[in-house]
């Protein structure tokens, strides 16, 4: 009987030693599943940590280096504008002044015909104003003016620069050959001209 | 040994026997939640590290397109010295070429 019983005793004791053992196995393996599941885990979130670090770091780049070449392109067209400008300041400036040369008589019989022509009528209009011009110095321009056209002397340089301006009797048609109206007319022409001659281009 | 002794034997390595199999189990929670703070430790390590790398490549980028800019700004100041020095050297002729269009286009 008392053989028996530690027999029975040392079982019941084996067998729970045998769960407890098979407990702790259970635990150790689900504890190396969890270590490589977080390493894993870890592995994917570095990886999307740095591949969003790479994207964003291209993104930083193209921003900089795009707000930057902006920034230069607009400061040569700047630099080409400001250079177009000062010549065209002169041109304007040569213009104005070109009662002074030798030139002046044949320009401003060929504008006031240009823009007889233009009027197409009989009796046209001409209104005429260069800087330092007096009479005297128009006798020519008459001469190309139809018989019965009408020319008008300017004191003053019409639109600033000096030109002429005809019309039908009635001023219903007019023809702006001022020096203004010629620049605005050539505009691309003189942009293009410019900057062949200046750029090369 | 009386039958009341053995019983009381029996029920005393009974006792005995679930206190091993509960200890077991509570050590085996004591693994597992262990474990799980070293999982959460490792996962932190790792981002920290991450997060680390993903600085140093947002701080090289930035060095790097900083240093183009200024090649880009260097570029840029040769282009507009090439521009004035032209501009100095054919005023001139553009300002003659322009004039003769407008009197004569």
């Amino acid at each position: 009987m008392s053989e028996s019983l530690e027999k029975l005793q040392n079982r019941i004791l084996s067998e729970a030693k045998h769960k407890a053992d098979e407990t702790i196995k259970e635990a150790q393996a689900k504890s190396q599943q969890i270590l490589e599941d977080a390493r894993q885990r870890a592995q994917k979130e570095s990886e999307e940590i740095i591949t969003k670090g790479n994207v964003e770091a291209e993104s930083i780049r193209r921003s900089i280096l795009s707000s930057k070449v902006r920034v230069n392109r607009l400061r040569i067209l700047d630099e080409k504008n400001r250079i177009v400008e000062d010549i065209i300041h002169s041109v304007e400036d040569q213009l104005s002044r070109i009662s002074k040369s030798e030139q002046f008589e044949e320009t401003a019989q060929r504008f006031v015909t240009e823009a007889v022509k233009a009027v197409d009528t009989d009796q046209p209009v001409v209104r005429i104003g260069f800087r330092d011009v007096s009479k005297r110095n128009l006798d020519g321009v008459s001469r190309v003016l139809p018989k019965g056209g009408k020319l008008v002397i300017d004191e003053k340089p019409i639109d600033d620069l000096g030109g002429v301006v005809a019309t039908d009797p009635e001023g219903k048609v007019v023809f702006n050959n001022t020096f203004k109206s010629r620049l605005e007319r050539l505009d691309n022409q003189l942009l293009t001209l410019i900057s062949s001659t200046v750029f090369g281009e | 040994m009386s039958g009341i002794d053995a019983v009381k034997k029996i029920v005393e390595t009974e006792a005995q026997a679930r206190r091993i199999v509960d200890e077991a189990s509570a050590k085996a929670q004591q693994i597992i939640s262990q474990t799980r703070e070293q999982a959460e430790l490792i996962r932190q390590e790792a981002i920290a590290r991450a997060q680390q790398r993903r600085e140093e490549i947002l701080s090289e980028a930035k060095n790097k397109a900083e240093a183009e800019a200024l090649r880009s700004d260097q570029e840029t100041e040769q282009i507009l010295n090439s521009y004035r020095k032209l501009s100095e050297e054919r005023k001139a002729a553009a300002v003659s070429k322009a004039v003769e269009l407008i009197l004569n286009a």
